[in-house]
């Protein structure tokens, strides 16, 4: 980190003598490893090892914008040039400015972690038997799409010209498995994920018996009938859903009147079942973090209390457009954005089982796909191709496929009927337990 | 970038322990970005990006190591590493470097680098403020400017060592339109492999502010889509996308060599209708998706996947080669030096066909005409594919009658190649950016206006 340091320091002193009035910068490092299993023996293999710097500054009050992953004797130069480029072109009426910080942050609570202590091998011989418990499980599987065991390390920091000097840094793996079963014409195929911080705790037995149980289930899926049915979205299938739609929580999406819930803090935007947090200190989240992107302290907060909208999500300058404090959301990506951290509907008290019973007939999505196309994140439309089961009597029936399910994510937080226990982040901050979302349009044949 | 002494070194390195093949990408890439919205330009943004990759193989095993430091001791560092990953292997001769440079500096009138960033805003500008004289519905427009020079250097164990120049500029407007209950949204995004000649040749910011306003009020006036299976006509340019999704991906050898594919092992077969001839065509100069050279080096191509139905190619990347025992067609691509190439689309089309537009629509009694599509996605093992239509008609008995939002298409591949019955006659291509195993990479997507006899639409 010494060099690194050194080059800030140089970067923000040469940014100040030629002009630059506050200057901030943001760098990250980081590390990975990855490996796939396929057909029984090591497919492919990947090292990396990156990092990654942005300068932000103002010149007479305007913010301009550079970054770099390139750390050579040309480097300082380029990004000082190009910020006072980009300041002298910044029109915008509300500027962001670069924050000396606040007195205190939040303490994140310590998870365990033995990611330092597994070394490659470990990780190959994870992933050639998760693979090989897969193909072993029933002869209607020869085949995967591969058994990937992937590990990251990083570390970034936040300095600034006001004195702001901020650390953070956190590890976490990821293991999946992609069966493909085939019985007769019929092609299904699976996928079951882990991700965490303990990857010697991970069970290839668990993981295994859950890709192969989900892949053999959808094994004749068929489309259902079109018309209404009624929809209990699985946990991972409305964390889809609600990562694609969660940008219209962003008072910077309102302010620019791309989300329709400008002015309706206050107001009841959803059914009294759901409870939406945004959670930066939650215990392990993979969007954990006592500060963000402009360097103000996180709080946890609910945005969604029974039903009514409590607060969009800030950065200090929608704040300030706002009349309110920011909610610490910004999040850097180029310029400064807003973005949740840990974002999730509060857990209700009944399991996905007991849901079903409660549905009674209808269908259980699995899985949504293409959500960058068929999800219009202005309107709140969506169309989405899914799979999953028909229910009846409250059990899981025949599996369903090739079929869309079709509605508003305004008007399906309306009609939410109940919120489940089994709340699941699947490797990063937005997460969800699975949700009986009332009526949706399904088409199929 | 590298020189062929220390690009030897590093490849003898990395072929140390057994590997038979090694290869080095180094890339340096600088890339503008400007924004407008709310009527003010908002961030302009300039990057850098920079790195090496290293690829090892044994025999169809790959190593792949990357970072963005590319001093000699880190990528000799990086070599290392790859080579500790193989264990045992016939290793490989180093041959003498032939070395070459295929950019072409001619192809390109202005340089993005050599042109100021205020410049580029005027065109913002223009946009904008044709966007919003369209109509006073229209309640946000944001429109962008990208472009880059990326500059490379690929060089293997077999002797290459060959650096190009590729330069691309696209322009992009969104617009919402909105009546205070409901938002609507439209979009355009033309780009090229050109520099900031662009707006003399090819694109009319103007234009593409009008055509995203008209959109969104068009869709803000129209009523929820059908649901069911009808007869859908899908417009040219990125109407393509339909067989980028039902077809393209499922041809690429990251899924045919490996036999996932629906289209695995049947070269040769009738695998569409035998109106559709399909071409994946990597040389077509200033086209969004062409390179001189692909990311491993190999000179692009232009190549016909399917002719008058019957299935004729894949398209394959150099690892896939070796599993397939075939020959590399030129489409080995990444995102950035942060990716193992794989193969992959460029430019990929429908070849214009001899049916007639009009009567395309007047024959196909009640269903869908979607004028302007979304992206789309497909899972290649079950051939299962999705795309959103962003602009679609309702037609009732032959007839034009009304504009339909939020509606999506789905299918299988090998069910919709064959139900396609027509294809007419003026081809028209579209920009996009298709993300897979080696990241985001821009694609041309294209058609003539084609009708598929039936096809899942949902909608609600």
């Amino acid at each position: 980190m010494t060099a690194i340091n050194t080059f800030i320091d140089q970067l923000l002193d040469t940014a100040r003598r030629c002009g630059v009035e506050t200057a901030e910068v943001s760098y990250s490092e980081g590390e990975s490893f990855s490996v796939k299993a396929m057909s029984g023996r090591i497919d492919s293999y990947e090292v990396s090892s990156s990092s990654g710097l942005s300068l932000r500054g103002t010149v007479g009050g305007k913010m301009g914008y550079a970054t770099t992953s390139a750390f050579d004797s040309e480097a300082i130069g380029q990004l000082v040039e190009a910020v006072k480029e980009s300041a002298a072109l910044n029109e915008a009426e509300d500027q962001d400015e670069i924050y000396a910080g606040d007195e205190h942050y939040p303490q994140l609570e310590a998870v365990p972690n033995d990611l330092s202590e597994v070394g490659a091998e470990s990780k190959i011989q994870l992933a050639l038997s998760l693979e090989k418990q897969v193909l072993g499980a029933d002869p209607r599987i020869a085949k995967t799409e591969g058994a990937v065991v992937d590990t990251s390390s990083g570390t970034t920091i936040l300095r600034n010209s006001m004195g702001l000097n901020l650390q953070r840094s956190d590890s976490v793996y990821t293991t999946y498995v992609m069966p493909i079963a085939k019985d007769g014409s019929a092609t299904a195929t699976g996928f079951a994920l882990s991700c965490g911080r303990e990857l010697k705790k991970v069970s290839a037995d668990d993981l295994a018996g859950k890709a192969v149980q989900e892949v053999l289930s959808q094994l004749h899926a068929e489309p259902v009938l079109s018309g209404e049915y009624r929809v209990i979205l699985r946990y991972d299938a409305m964390q889809s859903l609600l990562a694609t739609f969660s940008g219209i929580f962003s008072a910077d999406n309102a302010q620019q009147h791309l989300s329709l819930l400008v002015g309706k803090e206050g107001e009841a935007i959803a059914s009294p079942a759901v409870t939406m947090m945004d959670d930066p200190l939650l215990k392990g989240g993979f969007a954990s973090s006592p500060f963000d992107d402009e360097g103000s302290a996180t709080r946890t907060k609910a945005v969604i209390d029974h039903g009514v909208l409590t607060t969009l999500l800030h950065n200090r300058r929608t704040a300030k457009k706002a009349g309110v404090v920011t909610t610490g959301n910004a999040r850097k990506a180029g310029s400064l954005l807003v973005a949740p951290t840990n974002f999730f509907f509060r857990p209700g008290e009944k399991d996905l089982a007991a849901m079903l019973k409660e549905m009674d007939h209808g269908l259980l999505i699995t899985d949504i796909s293409g959500t960058h196309a068929g999800a219009n994140p202005i309107s709140g439309d969506f169309s989405l191709l899914s799979k999953g089961f028909v229910v009846r009597g409250g059990e899981l029936c025949e599996p369903v496929e090739r079929i869309t399910i079709a509605g508003n994510f305004y008007q399906v937080l309306k009609s939410i009927l109940a919120v489940g226990s089994d709340l699941e982040f699947p490797g990063r901050g937005i997460g969800s337990p699975s949700v009986d979302v009332g009526t949706l349009s399904v088409s199929g044949k | 970038m590298i020189q062929p002494a220390l690009a030897r070194d590093i490849l003898a390195r990395a072929t140390a322990t057994g590997g038979d093949f090694a290869e080095l990408f180094v890339e340096d890439r600088r890339s503008q970005s400007l924004s407008l919205k709310s009527n003010h330009m908002d961030t302009v943004s300039t990057g850098r990006r920079h790195g090496a990759g290293i690829r090892v193989f044994s025999g169809t095993q790959a190593i792949y190591v990357h970072t963005n430091d590319t001093s000699r001791e880190a990528l000799l560092d990086c070599a290392s590493k790859a080579a500790a990953a193989i264990t045992g292997g016939a290793g490989c001769e180093i041959l003498p470097f032939n070395e070459a440079d295929v950019s072409r500096p001619e192809e390109i009138i202005l340089l993005p680098t050599d042109v100021r960033a205020a410049r580029k805003a005027e065109k913002l500008r223009a946009a904008n403020a044709a966007a919003r004289a369209f109509s006073g519905e229209i309640v946000q427009v944001s429109a962008g400017f990208a472009d880059s020079v990326q500059d490379v250097l690929i060089c293997n164990t077999e002797g290459l060592f060959v650096t190009d120049r590729r330069v691309r500029s696209r322009f992009m407007v969104s617009t919402v339109a909105s009546d205070g209950k409901e938002n609507q949204s439209g979009s355009a995004g033309p780009g090229a492999s050109m520099g900031f000649e662009l707006f003399d040749q090819r694109v009319d910011p103007e234009e593409c502010g009008r055509f995203a306003a008209r959109q969104a009020v068009t869709m803000l006036h129209a009523e929820s889509c059908p649901s069911g299976v009808y007869p859908v006509v899908i417009d040219s340019g990125f109407g393509g996308v339909i067989f980028h999704e039902a077809c393209g991906h499922s041809l690429e050898a990251t899924s045919v060599a490996y036999g996932i594919s629906e289209f695995s092992n049947r070269l040769g077969e009738m695998i569409a209708s035998p109106c559709v001839t399909a071409i994946d065509d990597g040389t077509i100069q200033h086209a969004w998706g062409s390179t001189h050279i692909d990311d491993e080096g190999m000179p692009t191509t232009c190549l016909t996947l399917i002719e008058n139905g019957k299935l004729v190619n894949y398209m394959i990347d150099k690892l896939g080669g070796r599993r397939m025992n075939m020959a590399s067609t030129g489409s080995g691509r990444r995102e950035s030096y942060a990716w193992a190439p794989t193969s992959r689309m460029r430019n990929t089309y429908i070849a214009a066909g001899q049916d007639d537009e009009a009567e395309m629509i007047a024959t196909m009694g009640d269903g869908l005409y979607a004028k302007d599509m979304g992206g789309g996605s497909v899972n290649p093992a079950t051939g299962e594919f999705n795309f959103a239509v962003k602009e679609g008609y309702w037609v009732k008995d032959g007839k034009i009658s009304h504009p339909v939002r939020g509606a999506s298409l789905i299918g299988r591949g090998s069910d919709v190649l064959l139900k396609i019955d027509r294809v007419g006659r003026t081809m028209v291509q579209a920009q996009g950016m298709c993300g897979s195993l080696s990241g985001s990479i821009p694609v041309n997507v294209g058609q003539p206006m084609i009708r598929v006899s039936s096809l899942t639409v949902g909608g609600r």
